[in-house]
């Protein structure tokens, strides 16, 4: 029996779980359990000092297990387990206890939350006894990306890859290149035109001989893993193109709102109420007119259609504030005397130039209104004395007062959401979604483009709205990480998987058809089941089914868990 | 019961619903200390004997969690933790213990605020029914032989 030798490192995080966890007193009794010969309190175990100290401590006292409890192992468990390698211990000798996320920040009773962090300090003593020495595994990496969707942002990371030296498959679902911004005239806030943003990315990735572009093709299949995709693009034609890459990039984007529901606006029957897009469409064929041909006197703006809203989407859309303002200056220009209404809730002008471009908009005299959330402005006939063809009435709350503002066109600020195929998207790439239906990254600061599924990165819109900088700023991040493991050529993976003990295989198969990735083997000579490590994932399904208790999902086994379970209790 | 707090072990399967916990702590969402959480890659890792071994240790409640139906991050993992569900819960009664003690949630990594209400809620139950006697009455039962 191999003599244990455990270190516990209760961190403080600063405050943060010092506030509401007594470390000191976690720490002394950690030093009770069997097989703990240190255990120390300290204010940031992850600092340099911190692991510094761990690793003097790994070195001269001859620990040969860690427990550290401190954030979730989400946040540094990587970090931690680099600590241990450098101390020239295997990685895998290491357990969190998240005393953080999942205990000081959820509780305020400083006893209850102490005696729950010795719990689970207690639990990740009595298992990392049982934990094992791991080997790393390669695996290679395939430097071919599939970007799927042709708009901004997929075509700026494809042209990262491709410029780089490295083959891109862009996949885009319609017709054309181009996403949505193929439909937008001017941008905010230096109104470049979005015509030749968009036409530059189209000519480069056209011109590239790197990238393949299958235009009304969709994703059929995805298998795999990082570095080693299988997929199967579907084109228009039918067939199923095999396409073998080591990444992918998901930049599907987004849908316009839909005004339809919102009632108040007479959306659909109305020819003079139109959506943002429809706007554009006037702007770019230089031609701003009503429905009875007439250039408009009075154009009303109204922000956050569909946005900020109980009843639609209570997400903010970012985009539609400054493309607004953008709208007041257009129509100024294209028709000087026109008055222009803008109806906001709050004007949210963050980021660089657009605080310049909202007071810009008050020089050219758009006249701003700002109504209340979750009421909306009331569309109303005209009357026979006035020059216009409707009343817009607004509970104006910079003057307190309900006025009835002359318009002739309406133009509704449509927020974004969702695409509709997003959830078949998310179940191929196997990814999720958050309530609003946006791809969810591996970490919101620290890891934006990452997704959960290793090798498969996620930018632009489609993770949530998100003006033309930001989308492209991603597209590059995530092409950067891509073309970091490309440049490295192996990959190292998590030595985590399910192995089947020859002996104790009884050749039942009921393992075969569980695996979700078809990872399990059968030899019909020797009736033996064996798991192709590089394909399994360790869900560890196979591993509980088995009825011969013969498969064991390493780093999960049945001693660890056993353990943890007697230890929290 | 005045002043029970009771013990209850959570599996959660660490794409979603662990996560989802995460999530509950960088919200700072407030809920009962009662939980002690053991992490598993997914529900589907879940053995029956877990549970089993964590009443016979001492748990008052045991609480499974994993990715909603139809979004698990193996495809499929939660469906056959949830097929298991409804035979360990027979299993229960024929042991004498209260089935409710055991109970299976589902919790998405978006879904702090969720995880927060599942903690309180099943931690109301438990309280409710009293500490588990599953422990006590197999020491006797083993004394009567």
């Amino acid at each position: 029996m191999e003599n244990h030798k455990i270190g516990v490192y209760v961190c403080n995080c600063g405050t943060n779980i010092n506030k509401v966890v007594d470390c000191e007193s976690v720490a002394s009794h950690a030093l009770d359990q069997p097989g703990v010969v240190c255990a120390k309190s300290y204010k940031y175990m992850c600092s340099n000092p911190g692991q510094e100290m761990i690793i003097k401590d790994i070195k001269e006292q001859g620990l040969n297990r860690v427990v550290i409890s401190a954030c979730s192992p989400r946040m540094h468990e990587t970090t931690f387990r680099g600590a241990l390698s450098k101390a020239g211990i295997n990685p895998y000798f290491l357990e969190m206890a998240n005393i953080r996320e999942q205990c000081s920040w959820v509780h305020t009773d400083l006893r209850a939350a102490t005696d729950k962090a010795m719990d689970l300090t207690r639990g990740a003593v009595r298992r990392v006894v049982h934990h094992e020495a791991l080997e790393k595994r390669f695996v290679d990496m395939c430097p071919v990306t599939l970007v799927l969707g042709g708009g901004i942002t997929g075509m700026s990371a494809a042209l990262e890859l491709a410029e780089s030296g490295n083959l891109v498959y862009l996949v885009e679902k319609t017709g054309a290149l181009g996403g949505n911004l193929a439909r937008v005239d001017l941008t905010a806030p230096y109104l470049d035109s979005a015509r030749d943003l968009i036409r530059e990315r189209i000519l480069r990735v056209k011109a590239n001989p790197n990238i393949t572009v299958f235009l009304d093709s969709r994703l059929d299949t995805l298998d795999g893993y990082v570095g080693n995709f299988k997929t199967m693009i579907q084109t228009p034609t039918g067939e199923k193109v095999p396409v073998d890459v080591g990444s992918v990039v998901v930049a599907t984007g987004y849908k316009p709102f839909d005004p339809t529901p919102v009632k108040a606006f007479g959306y659909g029957t109305n020819p003079d109420v139109i959506t943002s897009f429809e706007f554009e469409k006037m702007l770019r064929s230089g031609n701003i007119v009503t429905s009875k041909g007439k250039p408009p006197r009075y154009v009303t703006i109204i922000h956050c259609v569909g946005s900020r809203s109980e009843e639609f989407h209570p997400y903010c859309s970012r985009v539609c504030c400054m493309t607004a303002l953008k709208y007041g200056q257009e129509v100024k220009s294209a028709l000087p005397e026109a008055f222009v209404y803008d109806l906001y809730i709050d004007m949210h002008a963050f980021g660089k130039g657009c605080e310049d471009f909202y007071k810009q908009a008050s020089t050219i005299r758009t006249i701003f209104l700002m109504y209340q959330k979750n009421t909306s402005p009331q569309l109303l006939p005209a009357g026979p004395k006035d020059d216009c063809g409707m009343l817009l009435r607004v509970d104006d709350r910079l003057c307190g007062e309900e006025v009835d503002i002359p318009t002739d066109l309406v133009v509704l600020m449509v927020g974004m959401e969702a695409r509709e195929d997003s959830a078949e998207v998310a179940r191929l790439v196997n990814i999720s979604r958050d309530r609003d239906g946006w791809f969810i990254e591996s970490h919101p600061k620290l890891d934006p483009v990452a997704t959960t599924t290793e090798g498969v990165y996620i930018a632009g819109c489609c993770q949530s709205p998100k003006d033309i900088n930001e989308s492209v700023a991603q597209a590059r991040a995530a092409s950067a990480r891509i073309m970091a493991k490309i440049a490295k050529g192996r990959l190292e993976v998590d030595a985590v998987f399910a192995e089947v003990t020859q002996d104790d295989c009884s050749g039942c198969r009921v393992c075969n058809d569980l695996c979700p990735y078809s990872a399990i083997e059968f030899d019909p000579d020797a009736r033996k089941s064996s798991v192709i490590s590089a394909k399994c994932k360790a869900c560890g399904a196979c591993v509980t089914a088995c009825p011969s208790a013969a498969i064991k999902g390493r780093h999960f086994t049945d001693e660890q868990i056993f353990a943890q379970i007697e230890g929290v209790l | 019961m005045a002043g029970f707090e009771p013990k209850i072990v959570g599996f959660l399967c660490n794409w979603c619903s662990y996560t989802g916990a995460d999530l509950a702590g960088t919200s700072r969402i407030k809920y009962a200390a009662n939980l002690r959480v053991i992490r598993t890659m997914c529900s589907a890792r879940i053995d029956p004997t877990f549970i089993l071994k964590a009443l016979l240790e001492g748990a008052d409640g045991v609480l499974i969690c994993g990715c909603h139906p139809g979004d698990c991050h193996y495809v499929e993992g939660n469906y056959k933790a949830m097929r298991r569900y409804p035979l360990l819960k027979r299993l229960l009664d024929d042991y004498g213990i209260e089935n409710e003690r055991v109970q299976l949630e589902w919790v998405s990594a978006s879904e702090g605020k969720r995880f927060a209400e599942v903690v309180d809620n099943m931690t109301e139950q438990i309280k409710a029914l009293g500490p588990c006697k599953v422990r006590t009455s197999l020491a006797f039962d083993m004394a009567e032989r």
